[in-house]
This record gives C-alpha cells, structure tokens and sequence, in this order.
C-alpha cells in the first residue's frame, strides 16, 4: 500500500495559481472555497524587492489534529494517508476547522452552493453538475483528488503545474519522485513545531 | 520582515496571520451560558438555593445547548457527536450537557416539590448532576487547548480559565439570588469565596495572556490584538476593569446590600462575556512562515 505525499519546489514556483484553478474545475469548488492556494510573501524595499511564493494545501498529516477532535468520526485517514471526510457524518461544528493548524478546511454555507461563480446568484450548467454532491452545513476540504489517485492519476494541481513544481508521489517508496526530492534537498514540513507530522514537504 | 511586522491577511493569497472565524458569538453564547449555568448550579448542591437550580438547569439546557444548535451547520445530525467520547471533548461535552439536564432536572423538581422521589434517588442524581456540571466548567477550555493551531488557547491556562470563570459567574449570580433567602452566615461565606475567585480569576486571565505572549507566533500576534489594536479597550476596560476589579470593588462594598451585589454580578457577567467573544476574535493561528525564507531564484 502506497503512502500518498506531495513535495513543492519552491525554486520552480512561480505563483501562477494554475493549480488553484485546477483544482476548482476538478472539484467544482464555491465561489470564495480553495483547497489549494499559492501564498505570496514580499520582502525587502523597491528597488530590491523579493516576492516568494507558497504552496499550500491540506497536508494529509501523519496525525491530523483534524481527526483527533472530530466528535462524530467524519474526518478519518485511509490506509494510503489520504484524509478524507464523510459528509454524511459531518454535524459542522467546526471543531476541525479550527484545529488545521494550515487553515485548509471550509465550512459550506448557503451562499457557497447558491450565488455562483459569478456571484450573481444563478449556478452554470457546469455548477450545477458539480455542487450537487456537496452538503451544506459540512466540512470540505482537499483530498489529493483520491478518484484520479484511485484511478492511477496524479491530482489535477500536479498534472497543471507549468513548471512541474509539485511533485506527488509515495513516500514509503524510497525510489519515488518525492522521496528522491526529500533525501537530496533536505525537504522541510510546514509548521513541524505542531507535531502534525504533514505528508507535504517543502525544498528549495 | 519578521513574523510579528506581518499584517493579518484575511483570506489573501499572503503569507501571514489568519483569524479563526469559525467559532463567533454564537459559540461565544453558549460557552459563556454553559459556564455560568454549571457553576450556578453546582454551587446551589451546596447552598440549596431553588432559584439556583432553576436558572443554572434553563441556561445549560436552553442558552448552552441553543447557541450550539444555532451555530452547527446540520444541527439535525448533533446526535452523531455522542460517537466519540473517547478522543473529542466535543463529544464528551455533549454527553456531559445530556447527563446534567436529565439529572439536574430531577434535584431542581426536587427542590421545589420535596418528598415526591425516593431520597436516594435524588442523592444519587445530585452526584451525578454535580459531575457533570463540573465536566461542563471545564471540557470547553479543554476543547480549545486541544490542539496547537491557535496560540491563543493552546495553553493549559485555558480551562482553568473556564473553571474559575465559571464558579466566580456561578458564586455572583448565587450571592444576587440567595440575598435575603440563604442564611446571613452563608452569605458572609460565599463572600468569601466570591472575593476569592475573582482574584484567581484576575491572576489566571493574566498569566494565560503572558504565556500566549510568549508562545507561538500566532499567540503572540493575538495578545497584541488584545492590547494595542481595537480590541484593546474592550479588554482592557471590560474584562479586568469591570469584570475584576469593579467587581472586587463591589463584593466589598456590598456586603450589606442586595442593589449592590447585583451590580456586582452584572459587571462580573459582562467582563467574562467580554472575554469570551475576544477570545474567539483575537484566535489567530501561526503564518506559515518556516518556509517563507526570504532568498533570490
């Protein structure tokens, strides 16, 4: 069984959100919800400014904090690490929202499944065929695309990534793509002060 | 730039502070109705106030479990909570709340109609009603230092916060009601006490603000929204001000005034309200920071 984790070059990005936009096609995200953004950081004063861009996404934890208060077991991890939710299960008390220490996880109210994509209150053909899955009142958040992985697929953020700077891949397998990128580049976890131990890693 | 020069960032795409914005007034309400309403009706088990009972039992049961209903996002589906006791203080909460109505019940109707249940029944649902209201002083402020995400909470401070909160809100409220109805000497004692637990209160709010200046980033960047930014009235003012030492101030004064020790409690309340709505206001978690190192591609 294969260990699902994803690795971001931060050399390669360069803050296209691509994968965000992709990301909303493939789940047919509500106006306002991402599960994945690109997270800008500016420093420095012109005429010497850097911009570096951030990655972000759920990050599949080793120990998701988000399953451990879970009060109705909706939030749960597969064998392969993916961390899902089961709607039907979901009460939206927001206990986990508030316990991602990455903020990755939206709450979807009303106004996400009725004003639209262009928030004029009428859902487009292509809304309609993807927001009926969703229940409101519920938490949602990234599940690295689990029908593309199932199906022998990368998730849609990694396939549209122009500069090939998400990297995803089994992490148990040591020959793997993003084992390779941890072992050589020393790749970093966000935020290992939480002990969450994230599946998502960091070089450059 | 260092983590605290960064600005809060809403929901932009910036590496920065984020507020929690999914705990709000409502959860607010129902924390600081669960808190109140526990420690009232725990104290009455020892003081046999009636009214106490009551008014504990109603803000549980209707302002506690209320709010929560208001604020779930399928409140239909609230019974699943009950799933997980072993791990979510959610979950223990919710059956904590359940257990206290139905036993809490049984003492208040004791309590007004005497003689009508057997006495060991009533004994036992007093023990048990006592447990859970004391399960309820707590488990919230456990729920919030549960996890590490906010810096605010994440601190053992947290429920011993709600503790002393919810018994120094439980004891004024007690002190209001039982004036003219409890016994001189139980008066001068719960006084005592009174006095007691607002300076621990005071001691406790202040050293969970030192320890989350201390924390984490996201700590840090919440005790500066409490104390220079809009906050900073409302808790300065409000929650030790008013909350602690006009009601200290009060306590002394009113020993021999019933006008006096309800002002003492109003001011009481709405210091700890106060603190509980900035509590979720100023819960900011960490930026993501660590990997932001500033460097030229």
């Amino acid at each position: 069984m294969a260990t699902w984790g994803m690795v971001f070059d931060l050399r390669r990005c360069i803050g296209c959100n691509a994968c965000a936009v992709a990301c909303k096609q493939e789940n047919t995200l509500p106006n306002g919800v991402f599960f994945t953004k690109t997270l800008t950081i500016t420093t420095g004063e012109y005429p010497n400014v850097t911009k570096t861009y951030v990655p972000t996404l759920c990050n599949h934890c080793e120990e998701p904090p988000c399953e451990r208060v879970c009060p109705t077991g909706a939030t749960y991890a597969r064998p392969d690490g993916i961390v899902m939710v089961e709607a039907n299960d979901c009460i939206g008390c927001g206990t986990c929202v508030i316990a991602c220490p990455y903020d990755t996880r939206t709450i979807l109210e009303g106004h996400h499944l009725k004003d639209g994509l262009f928030g004029q209150g009428q859902l487009t053909a292509y809304e309609k065929q993807g927001i009926g899955r969703f229940t409101k009142g519920t938490t949602i958040k990234c599940t690295f695309c689990h029908d593309r992985v199932d199906g022998g697929l990368d998730p849609a953020c990694v396939v549209t990534c122009p500069t090939e700077a998400r990297i995803f891949g089994d992490l148990d397998d040591p020959n793997s793509a993003p084992s390779r990128l941890i072992r050589q580049h020393k790749g970093r976890q966000p935020l290992p002060e939480k002990n969450t131990r994230p599946r998502v890693y960091y070089v450059g | 730039m260092t983590p605290l020069e960064m600005g809060l960032v809403g929901g932009d795409f910036r590496v920065g502070y984020r507020l929690q914005k999914t705990w709000d007034t409502t959860i607010a309400v129902a924390f600081f109705c669960g808190e109140v309403g526990a420690g009232l009706f725990f104290i009455s088990l020892f003081t046999g106030l009636k009214s106490g009972f009551l008014l504990g039992l109603a803000l549980v049961a209707i302002g506690k479990a209320g709010g929560h209903v208001v604020h779930l996002g399928r409140p239909s589906a609230s019974w699943r909570a009950l799933r997980k006791v072993r791990h979510s203080w959610i979950s223990r909460g919710l059956a904590s709340i359940m257990v206290f109505c139905i036993f809490g019940a049984v003492v208040t109707l004791d309590a007004f109609v005497p003689g009508q249940m057997p006495g060991a029944l009533v004994a036992a649902a007093s023990v048990i009603a006592g447990a859970a209201a004391l399960v309820i002083t707590v488990y919230q402020g456990l729920a919030m230092s549960h996890s590490s995400s906010i810096g605010l909470w994440s601190n053992g401070l947290m429920p011993v916060t709600s503790f002393a909160y919810a018994l120094l809100g439980g004891m004024s409220v007690q002190l209001a009601l039982g004036w003219g109805v409890l016994s001189p000497q139980m008066i001068d004692m719960l006084h005592v006490f009174a006095l007691g637990l607002v300076l621990l209160g005071f001691v406790v709010v202040v050293s969970l603000i030192h320890a989350a200046k201390y924390g984490p980033e996201g700590g840090r960047k919440s005790v500066e929204l409490l104390l220079s930014g809009e906050n900073k009235m409302m808790f300065l003012a409000l929650v030790l001000v008013v909350g602690f030492l006009a009601t200290a101030a009060l306590l002394t004064l009113g020993v021999g005034s019933r006008l006096l020790l309800f002002i003492a409690a109003m001011t009481e309340l709405s210091g700890y309200f106060t603190f509980r709505v900035l509590m979720f206001k100023a819960g900011a978690y960490d930026p993501v920071f660590t990997l932001a190192r500033p460097g030229r591609r």
